[in-house]
């Protein structure tokens, strides 16, 4: 299966350096204590060690630990012993070492700041808080269970960490979440960081069957893996601190660092969540009016009749039957997460065994949204010699999944059901007699009719639909290996893999209105990626003031990518839902390998134990480089200065600290952009949809590709700069943290258009774009109350990013994703504004100089002159001749997903055994286009076309809150039903050319979280039921949502993780608000 | 002990650091080779029987797809009916409009393929194929310098930086270059002269039509530059002798039906478009008055589209015909002063289209006149209805938005204006090409033209 295809040099120095030999036995040192808290309670899992010499072990329930020193490094020497416990200021305490036992007990005190903790540095290194230069964010395993989405352990992280913004797509099972770390620092891809498990890098592609805007939802693989195995995450996010993963680090790191076993008793943990979903909110509909147009009604009669898409019909009767579409279709969905884990060891061996089962039955009724992920885990060490310790993580996932159509899509579930009109019923959703779907466009299908559109599809019939499914199977594995031959030399190796294939179907039925012939997808991915990461570590202190360190290491990967997809059109019998099942395919296959081999180094200076120096470098070589760059060097420098501890750190002030930091990280082109090739895919034809292909009449042809190749292409580059400070305070029960960074991304890749009679080509890939993103963080801790009784702890994080597409290439001021949102409001970067905008048109509007042709002025008429004197800037120019505005025929950046800042704020009481934990999540700015609005405006189910028996005056019950100007500004535009339907239908609607009207302010203010735990371990909890504790936990999630935001949820957005521009709303399901109740048992 | 011991552990240590540093030095082909350097999902290497049918394919989108339909609606053939159609159908004309046709012309499957098959059949001394190949440039880029004007050619596909554009007659002279020594290699016999075989979809690799074809091209492109040089004529009349004169030799666009290889009219108006183009009224009336039995072939019976069998998936789609060739050799002989034999294949052509023979013997004015009409009428759903009233004002249309005239070129893509200098700014583009000064009378009444 590891067919990397090492040569054999490399095969044979691995061995030898493996295989170095024993050394020999003689009379050992047992260190035992106990080690307590403040008050005097035994603490548990408190990890005491030497670390010079690379032994220890956690204490058990009763704080009792107990390690052996093997003898031949017992030499009466002086060496440091160390407890640390995540939440407790370690301590540190100098024991001579002389065969026999040595007995020491320590009192750890509560912090809320942690300087001495150890966090991991990537590619197999570690380092103490306190000398790290750069920001690295840690995210606990309790803040994971406490998370607004805990199954999906990327969407866990909002709000968590300042300026890591976090978009779940929505609140369907297995849908994807969004994550960016200060800002798009590319044109393309939709800069996701590099996720990387115990060491191991993992996939974590959102890849949709059919497309972002319709399909169904898609989860981001790094969903995969069971949070409750996961015991920290942490975020590099300057290029300073992600530097070491060089070419595959420009849009930051998330390390996860999974549960381990330690020396001590076997302990035994269940945990059982069951969790209640309901939606927040339902899309506001009229039920005054029904299906018609002109005020007249428009239901059809006849058999296989077409009847109005519209709902501009008649006032309904009082007392007739109205139905709620919005809200019909849900239901309080369930999911249930059971997890076990058994851990434990001894002096040479320990484990960690874990299980998980996850069924999330979804929120839409019928049954066929679900999401089950079942997972299994065995992490374990053995020390195999004194010096050498060998390891293992082995994970197995399976996930299993049933989605419903979605988004943008005549098929998808919200827009049939929303566009509906109050009077129409959707059930049965299956003609009577015919037993074939029955809509409001086509409410009397006979059995003639088993292939024609149904306008739109029922959303009983989407919910009815089970043939979109997704089965994976994953597995995650590496062996590890730790040689500390002598006491300043130490060699770590991790060798592993992740694996896995998604077989997925996707199919819409007979009379689907997206295909009413029917079609079957099948999909299959298969993703391999291995990695092999040595290190070696050489430590050496001169004198007592001087320490040092280098770790050089080198690290090779493998990605291998398989991709087979069929699109069977056509069903031939309505059953199965299977590929033989249609009468024509077209399948496309893709595949890719990419290869990395990466050298790095680093050197780490301490001084005074104050002044911490480290610089890096890596050196890359990446497969996908072009042949004339085949590697790229990757420099850091970062510095930490505890200046408190050469003034002293008296009174409040009880730590202080301030850093700098520099480095270099870089993005991949894709694999083979580099190689023009000839094109078995394109299309000859026009716009409009006539094309056919290379092959003809049963002859294969190939053409030259669209696309040059570039041999020259070379990997994006970022160069970051950043400054902080960190401060303690009050003995460290409080702390406060500031960051400033300025981040330049150089040789942007994109495609450009290059010149056809030149080249032959239409464009071709280039290192071009310049973009930038500087920002603010800010992090802030205090402990204000703390006693035996009662600990107050609050949190909060503020991060601000301002991003800016600097430049693209010559002559070009934007790229247009024309897979991400629609035309007339579709994603962008644009220069000048952040990447993953929303272009499209506006209205003219007064005091910007504007030149456009109005009508009853003139052609290209100066439009501030026209507003009259006195007109507001931005003011719309309300024209004389039909007192409307008027739509302004030039095309630009119509809105700005990216929020101008984020915070998070958190709040932790405990009184005794009762813990309450609350978490509130803000977003300022970051503006949504609310197409979901603008359709329903044209078909008149929105709440806000009741408006429709009033006269129109805009500015007033038309575009409220808009500023007017011009000679037909405040006059009367829409006298009659009929003047309201034309303005909705044509440009006030969803088929208008001015989309900017639909732009609002996605600003929340959201309640994520408030959550009360129990934990019962008293005597009584163990003598009776035979457990050492147990917690009870009762949460709300999602509780409340501040937000003027008209639609469901500013948050949402139709494409999830696979779209870089973020805030499309279109009929996307909403987010859902949860109750939850768990259940913990520890032994 | 303490000695050996430390000693021992030197020895290891060195070991392993050698080992280390042998890994870390490992240079080998780890980032090359296989799939690594070699992209597994796009061929680069092809056959020339692959390229052909790749040309093919890309030349009859380049003439029968909307280039084909906007020309129509421009010859008032057409009606523009819906969106995007009716702003063209009104002359709305725009850096957009060309869809790509334009650096289609040097695209995937245009000039860089036939170039690329130009060279693979020269290497296989195949000049029969060779042959073909020039006969495809000529008519590609001949059909460019009829919509574009001037073009990017001697110095197409060099990698200039900004290529210089050649006159249009210089295009259409070197056309006739092509043309002529493809005749001579489309003669050639031997053993390497195996041609195109069945990777020629329109004439299964018969040599002898596509010398036919080549000369109806000559005859067609001279044509076209007849208005500017008015010698031209007899060429064309000797030239169309010699090429397609019978219905089984028509150069057509075939389609199997099948996905993606489905007759564009058929795509457009059925399936992506429908309601976007209808028969033009004036041009139905024109077909009634002449008792035309082309009304109900083109159309369906109540003129409200084109006819069922017009719009079939596999319906062949006519490229150069012979009744083009018929009516270029007529109009050739009777703008040179023969009359009688203009008659003669202007009857040969009615014939063709199941026309009776002209009543009794028109001669100048009135004989031309019948010879363009017909030509008008033949090239329906083709490029050269449009070419030809550029060149004659016949009919004599009056433009469908007053006080414009009926649009005589297509603008340059934007996308390849934007990456070359050479081409100037759309305002600064001549409305008019090279070959084809605004007509002053309608060549077919002596009126006044009123669209040009």
């Amino acid at each position: 299966m590891l067919r990397l295809q090492f040569r054999w040099c490399r095969a044979l120095a691995s061995a030898a350096l493996l295989a170095a030999p024993a050394s020999l036995v003689a009379q050992a040192a047992t260190v035992t204590g106990h080690v307590a808290s403040e008050g005097g309670a035994p603490l548990a899992g408190v990890t005491v060690s030497i670390p010079g010499l690379g032994v220890g072990s956690a204490t058990r329930e009763d704080g009792q630990y107990t390690f052996t020193v093997p003898a031949t490094r017992v030499a009466g020497q002086s060496v440091t012993l160390n407890a640390r416990r995540v939440g407790y200021t370690p301590q540190t305490v100098t024991v001579v070492l002389n065969a026999g036992t040595i007995t020491h007990d320590f009192v750890l005190v509560a912090a809320v700041h942690e300087l001495e903790q150890v966090i991991v540095t990537g590619a197999g290194t570690s380092q103490v808080r306190e000398r790290v230069g750069s920001v690295i964010n840690t995210v606990d395993s309790t803040a994971l269970t406490r998370a607004t989405q805990p199954q999906n352990v990327i969407s866990s992280l909002a709000a968590t960490a300042p300026n890591v913004r976090v978009n779940t797509q929505s609140g369907e099972p297995g849908a994807s979440a969004f994550v960016i770390i200060r800002g798009a620092t590319s044109v393309t891809g939709t800069n996701q960081p590099l996720i990387v498990v115990d060491n191991q890098p993992i996939d974590n592609t959102t890849l949709s069957t059919n497309g972002g805007d319709g399909s169904t939802v898609t989860q981001n693989r790094a969903a995969d893996i069971n949070p409750n195995d996961v015991e920290t995450v942490q975020i590099l996010k300057g290029a300073a601190a992600s530097a070491i993963y060089g070419a595959r680090a420009a849009n930051g790191v998330i390390l996860i660092t999974t549960k381990k076993g330690s020396n001590g008793p076997t302990r035994y943990a269940i945990t059982s969540t069951q969790t209640f979903d309901n939606v927040i909110k339902t899309a506001p509909l009229q039920t005054a009016f029904g299906q018609g147009s002109g005020g007249n009604a428009g239901a059809c009669t006849a058999a296989d009749c077409n009847a109005t898409s519209l709902s501009w019909g008649a006032p309904l009767t009082a007392g007739a039957p109205v139905f709620d579409h919005g809200k019909e279709i849900y239901h309080t969905g369930l999911t249930s997460d059971n997890a076990i884990s058994v851990s434990g060891g001894n002096q040479r061996t320990t484990f960690y065994l874990s299980g998980g089962l996850t069924d999330q039955l979804g929120v839409m009724r019928g049954g066929n949204n679900r999401y089950d992920r079942s997972t299994v885990k065995l992490s374990a060490t053995h020390q195999l010699l004194n010096t050498l310790t060998f390891g293992g993580n082995f994970s197995y996932f399976n996930t299993t999944g049933e989605y419903v159509q979605k988004g943008s899509n005549t098929s998808g579930l919200l827009l049939g059901a929303l566009r509906t009109p109050p009077d129409f019923n959707n059930q049965p959703f299956l003609d009577p007699i015919s037993g074939l779907q029955r809509s409001y466009r086509f409410p009397h299908p006979t059995a003639a009719s088993t292939t024609d559109s149904r306008g739109y599809d029922n959303p009983f019939f989407v919910l009815d639909n089970s043939a979109n499914r997704s089965e994976l199977g994953r597995f995650l594995g590496s062996l590890t290996a730790s040689w500390v031959p002598t006491t300043w030399v130490a060699f770590n190796e991790t060798f592993g893999a992740d694996n896995y294939t998604d077989s997925r179907i996707e199919a819409l039925p007979l009379t689907s209105s997206s295909d009413p012939v029917g079609s079957v997808t099948r999909f299959q991915i298969t993703n391999l990626e291995i990695d092999h990461n040595l290190t070696a570590t050489l430590s050496h202190a001169f004198g007592s003031n001087f320490d040092s360190r280098v770790v050089l290491g080198q690290n090779l990967n493998s990605r291998r990518n398989r991709q087979v997809y069929v699109f069977g059109d056509q069903l031939i019998a309505p059953t199965p839902l299977a590929l033989q099942n249609t009468v024509s395919f077209t399948p496309t296959e893709t595949r890719s390998l990419r290869h990395v081999a990466g050298y790095f180094g680093q050197a780490e200076l301490d001084v005074y134990n104050q002044l911490h120096v480290t610089a890096g470098v890596r050196d890359d070589g990446f497969s996908t480089f072009g042949a004339s760059h085949r590697t790229a060097a990757y420099p850091k420098v970062d510095a930490a200065w505890t200046f408190t501890n050469l003034v002293g750190n008296g009174g409040w002030l009880s730590n202080g600290r301030l850093r700098a930091a520099y480095g270099e990280t870089g993005r991949e082109p894709g694999a083979y952009s580099t190689i023009s090739a000839l094109s078995t895919t394109a299309l000859f034809g026009s716009g409009f949809g006539d094309f056919i292909g290379t092959k003809q009449s049963g002859q294969g042809g190939l053409v030259t590709g669209g696309n040059l190749g570039n041999t020259d292409l070379k990997p994006e580059r970022n160069r970051e700069a950043e400054f902080g400070a960190d401060f303690g305070f009050f003995h460290q029960s409080s702390d406060l943290s500031v960051t400033y960074y300025n981040k330049r991304s150089t040789d942007v890749i994109l495609p450009v258009p290059v010149n056809a009679a030149a080249t032959g080509a239409a464009s071709a890939l280039v290192n071009g774009a310049t973009i930038s993103n500087k920002g603010l963080e800010l992090v802030a801790n205090v402990k204000p109350y703390s006693s035996r009784l009662v600990d107050v702890t609050l949190g909060g994080n503020y991060g601000r990013n301002i991003g800016k597409v600097e430049s693209l290439f010559k002559g070009v001021q934007f790229i247009p994703y024309n897979v991400e949102g629609f035309v007339g409001s579709g994603g962008s970067s644009t220069v000048g504004y952040a990447p993953g905008v929303i272009r499209g048109q506006d209205f003219v509007r007064c005091g910007r100089g504007e030149k456009v042709t109005l009508p009853g002025v003139g052609a290209l008429a100066n439009v501030d002159s026209a507003c009259g004197a006195g007109a507001k800037k931005g003011a719309l120019y309300i024209s004389g001749v039909d007192n409307q505005p008027v739509v302004n025929p030039d095309e630009g950046v119509i809105a700005d997903p990216n929020p101008r800042w984020t915070a998070g704020l958190n709040g932790q009481l405990r009184i005794g055994r009762v813990q309450f934990s609350t978490l509130f999540d803000m977003r300022r700015g970051g503006q949504v286009w609310d197409g979901t609005r603008a359709a329903l405006d044209r078909f008149g189910t929105a709440a806000e076309t009741n408006v429709r028996t009033s006269d129109g005056v805009f500015g007033q019950n038309i575009l409220p809150g808009e500023a007017v100007a011009g000679p037909g500004a405040g006059k009367v535009a829409f006298h009659s039903l009929s003047d309201w339907q034309t303005w909705f239908t044509t440009t006030g609607g969803s088929a208008g050319d001015a989309q900017a009207q639909f732009v609002e302010d996605g600003s929340f203010v959201k309640w994520r979280e408030l959550s009360l735990v129990y934990t019962a371990d008293q005597p009584w909890v163990r003598s009776h039921f035979g457990v050492s504790s147990a917690l009870i936990r009762v949460a709300g999630r999602n509780l409340h949502t501040w937000t003027k935001y008209k639609g469901l949820d500013p948050e949402t957005n139709i494409g999830g993780a696979e779209f870089l521009t973020q805030g499309f709303d279109f009929f996307q399901n909403p987010q859902t608000r949860s109750f939850v109740v768990a259940v913990t048992l520890n032994r | 002990m303490t000695g050996a011991l430390q000693s021992m552990r030197n020895i290891t240590l060195a070991g392993a650091l050698g080992a280390f540093a042998l890994v870390a030095a490992c240079s080998d082909n780890f980032l090359t080779g296989g799939e690594l350097s070699t992209d597994p999902n796009r061929p680069t290497q092809a056959t020339s029987a692959q390229l052909f049918v790749g040309v093919q394919a890309s030349t009859w989108a380049e003439l029968s797809s909307d280039m084909a339909r906007v020309t129509g609606m421009w010859s008032q053939q057409l009606l523009g009916t819906n969106v995007q159609y009716v702003d063209l159908y009104h002359y709305g004309v725009s850096e957009q409009i060309t869809n790509g046709f334009h650096s289609a012309l040097y695209t995937g499957g245009g000039l860089v393929d036939i170039r690329r098959l130009e060279q693979q059949t020269a290497a296989a001394h195949d000049s029969v194929f060779h042959g073909v190949a020039e006969v495809m440039e000529a008519l590609l880029m001949g059909t460019g310098a009829d919509l574009f004007g001037a073009l990017t050619y001697t110095r197409a596909l060099t990698n200039d930086q900004n290529p210089p554009l050649d006159p249009q007659l210089a295009v259409y002279d070197t056309v006739q270059v092509l043309l002529s020594r493809a005749i001579v290699e489309l003669g050639a016999t031997g053993p390497t002269n195996a041609g195109p075989g069945v990777s020629d979809l329109a004439y299964g690799g018969d040599a002898s039509k596509w010398i036919k074809l080549a000369h109806t091209l000559k005859a067609r492109f001279l044509m076209h530059t007849a208005e500017v040089r008015p010698t031209v004529y007899a060429t064309v009349a000797s030239e169309a002798k010699v090429g397609i004169v019978d219905a089984a030799d028509n150069f057509n666009a075939v389609f199997s039906g099948n996905a993606q290889e489905q007759n564009f009219w058929y795509q457009f108006d059925v399936v992506q478009r429908p309601g976007y183009i209808a028969p033009d009224p004036q041009f139905v009336a024109l077909l009634k008055e002449r008792t035309d039995p082309r009304l109900t072939t083109y159309f369906n019976a109540d003129a409200s589209d084109l006819s069922d069998a017009r719009l079939a998936p596999d319906a062949p789609l006519p490229l150069v015909t012979a009744n083009e060739g018929l009516l270029l050799w007529a109009e050739g002989l009777q703008r040179s002063g023969n009359d009688a034999g203009a008659l003669t294949r202007l009857n040969q052509g009615r014939a063709l289209a199941g026309l009776p023979a002209e009543a009794g013997t028109p001669t100048g004015r009135a004989l031309l006149s019948e010879i363009l009409l017909e030509e008008y009428i033949a090239n329906f759903q083709s490029i050269e209805a449009w070419n030809l009233y550029k060149r004659t004002c016949t009919p004599n249309l009056t433009p469908v938005v007053a006080g414009k005239k009926i649009p005589a070129r297509f603008p340059y893509d934007i996308s390849e204006r934007n990456t070359n200098t050479s081409i100037p700014p759309l305002s600064a583009q001549p409305a008019r090409n090279a070959n084809d000064p605004a007509n002053t009378v309608s060549d077919g009444t002596g009126a006044a033209c009123v669209g040009q």
